[in-house]
């Protein structure tokens, strides 16, 4: 544990520490409106992961060709040129994925996340810690939308791997009755605040602050 | 003025660079997105017509209608995209007919109904009470097909828009009449008859002669004002006109003018009540 | 006429912005500690959703999908709200320092509210018309506030209720709002367009 080596700790601050949903309730938006199915809150997780590695690395790599009256909105380009390169990915290659996510998807390019990190870190510093850092929070962003969409899927479907048939796995009985609730909204905001809770409680647990 | 010129640079050129950046991933991911589409569609075709060889497609509203051929040219029957409105929005799915005009599939394309309740609409076991009913057979929910407690909206709304879609393709691709309800061989006389609305009952009085439908008369009705006179006497002059109760109920109002006509069909099914030379209306 | 209606009472109530369809969470969460700034919150919400709806449809209609460029929506629709949001602080400050010091500190947050955003979007993936799009607009900023707003009186509440330990803070406001939610969902069915 070097406590020292910058790398290491730009990579980690965002999984756990500052991670973005469970600590600072950033991008909240798909966080809650696509977690209805495990693979929706990975795909989700994954294409948020894609534009903030990208737009980090180009917007630390071309900070000092920006003047910073307008650093705004050339950040607010950079990142819907990347989302738009990400819905024209998704739509050719994952069309389920592109259809479960929806208006989601070109939402991303609101995800206060992305924003956050080109302001407060890639407009500073070099682009190799942009990177370390993108894929950090990425990654914390992820595991976030993974818990609570796996979360919400076990419980309101009785499933995982869905709602594609073919990849669909029950996990109970024919006779189970799943808490319908948690597939729908109510249950999207109920369910991240018993989860808040509970990083609450490990964190104290833990001693992390 | 040197540093506004350098800062409308600046975003110009992000600007046209981004531009050209998607300009380029545009050219590149369109043709597999429409190529893409195109293949879904015809996997769609195959999964319910295996012999499918070439298809012609038809436009009829918002629906779509795809005439399957096989390799000889022969028709295989019809697939149809229809549109209908759910609990939730819009339910988008396909509807396959052989010749005979019998459903052999039902697939939802796209739907945003409650998960865990309206989304029964996607499962076999709902979709499956409609395979081998044909344009002869009458569909309507909870008679002829179950809908599913809880969700009645979801389950109602696929039940009349797949009668509808049959009754379409049936009469519009297949040559086929609807059945008519046969009256010619009634007794002359005043009919009467009746049908459960919204707000209460519906009466009616059938004037019928030499074989003929002469005249209909609402006699008792609860329907809302504003929509019933969209529906009287505008039904009754299209049932008169072509002698036959199968008219079309477009009219602004097509639940009243479906109860009109379930009212006279009612009205017909029993015994008249005076000898018709009585009746002066 | 009743399809304007139906939007209307569809995207306040049946539809919330917020607490189902889950856009503006993040304001949502941020301002709704206090009556005031939700209030404030809501009003250049209000304002600038409705300019943004009013100039994005126009863009998208004439321009973009007129010449084929609908791939370049997510840019140019994020750059109009942007400036629009820019414009109404500049206006804001010389017309009216008054409603500047109440809304002021709002509108740069505005830019990320993905509240405004997807009713950019949505106007054009539903196929309004020109009307529809605005009264849209309008409709959904007025649930955004409504949803706001009752937050906001609850979490004024809240604040003198004795809450376990660990649920204090983020956690209890989230399962508020899904019990508010779930008081939404008894709209659910009631209309659709």
């Amino acid at each position: 544990m070097s406590a020292h080596n910058p790398y290491l700790e730009d990579f980690s601050r965002g999984i756990i520490r500052e991670n973005p949903v469970f600590r600072l309730l950033l991008g909240m938006c798909p966080v809650l409106g696509v977690t209805g199915y495990f693979m929706n809150g990975l795909g989700m997780g994954l294409a948020s992961t894609a534009v903030l590695i990208a737009s980090n690395v180009v917007i630390a790599a071309l900070k000092n060709f920006i003047p910073p009256q307008v650093r705004i909105p050339c950040f607010i380009v950079i990142i819907a040129t990347f989302v738009t390169i990400i819905e024209m990915v998704l739509q050719a290659f994952q069309p389920v994925l592109y259809e479960a996510l929806g208006v989601f998807v070109p939402l991303i390019v609101v995800n206060c996340v992305i924003l956050g990190r080109a302001e407060a870190f890639a407009s500073k510093r070099p682009v190799l810690r942009s990177l370390v850092d993108g894929i950090g929070v990425g990654i914390g962003f992820t595991l976030a939308l993974g818990i609570l969409a796996l979360v919400r899927e076990v419980a309101g479907q009785g499933t995982v791997m869905g709602p594609d048939p073919e990849s669909t796995i029950m996990l109970f009985g024919e006779g189970f009755e799943p808490m319908g609730l948690f597939g729908q909204p109510p249950g999207a905001f109920i369910a991240l605040g018993l989860l808040l809770g509970l990083t609450n409680v490990i964190f104290k647990k833990l001693n992390i602050k | 003025m040197r540093d506004i010129l350098r800062l409308s640079i600046t975003l110009a050129v992000v600007a046209i660079a981004s531009a050209a950046l998607l300009t380029g991933m545009h050219n590149l991911t369109d043709p597999v997105i429409q190529e893409r589409q195109q293949r879904e569609y015809l996997e769609a075709l195959e999964s319910f017509f295996p012999e499918i060889d070439d298809y012609e497609t038809e436009e009829i509203g918002d629906d779509r209608f795809d005439l399957i051929f096989d390799q000889e040219g022969e028709k295989l029957g019809v697939m149809a995209t229809a549109k209908t409105q759910g609990y939730e929005g819009t339910i988008t799915y396909n509807l396959a007919v052989d010749n005979n005009a019998e459903i052999i599939g039902i697939r939802i394309i796209s739907h945003s109904e409650t998960p865990g309740i309206g989304d029964v609409i996607t499962t076999d076991n709902f979709q499956e009470q409609f395979i081998g009913k044909s344009f002869e057979d009458p569909i309507e929910a909870g008679e002829d097909v179950d809908t599913v407690s809880g969700a009645t909206l979801s389950t109602g709304a696929m039940v009349s828009s797949i009668s509808r879609t049959v009754t379409a393709i049936g009469e519009n691709f297949l040559d086929m009449q609807r059945k008519a309800f046969d009256f010619e061989d009634l007794e002359d006389g005043i009919y009467r008859g009746s049908t459960e609305g919204t707000y209460g009952e519906m009466v009616v009085e059938v004037d019928f002669r030499d074989g003929r439908i002469e005249a209909i008369e609402v006699i008792e009705q609860n329907e809302t004002e504003a929509y019933f006179v969209d529906a009287y006497p505008e039904i009754p002059q299209r049932i008169i006109e072509e002698q036959r109760l199968e008219v079309d109920v477009e009219t602004g109002a097509t639940l009243s003018a479906e109860r009109i006509i379930a009212a006279v069909k009612d009205a017909l099914e029993g015994a008249p009540e005076g000898d018709g030379e009585g009746g002066d209306n | 006429m009743e399809t304007l209606l139906s939007i209307i009472f569809i995207y306040i109530l049946v539809d919330n912005f917020v607490l189902q369809r889950f856009f503006g969470i993040c304001p949502f969460l941020g301002v709704s500690r206090k009556m005031e700034t939700a209030i404030g919150m809501s009003m250049a919400v209000i304002f600038v959703m409705t300019m943004a709806t009013l100039v994005t449809w126009l863009l998208y209609t004439f321009v973009l999908d007129r010449f084929n460029l609908q791939y370049l929506q997510i840019v140019t629709f994020i750059l109009v709200i942007a400036s629009l949001v820019q414009l109404v602080e500049t206006t804001l400050r010389k017309i009216s320092p008054t409603l500047y010091q109440g809304l002021g500190i709002f509108l740069p947050l505005i830019t990320t509210n993905c509240a405004i955003m997807a009713v950019a979007l949505l106007a054009v993936r539903e196929e309004f018309a020109f009307i529809e799009a605005v009264v849209f607009g309008v409709a959904a900023s007025l649930g955004f506030s409504l949803a706001l707003v009752i937050m906001a009186g609850i979490r004024e509440r809240l604040e003198l209720a004795n809450i376990p330990d660990v649920l204090q803070g983020s956690a209890v406001t989230l399962i508020t709002a899904g019990i508010l939610s779930l008081a939404f969902q008894g709209f659910r069915g009631m209309l659709t367009l």
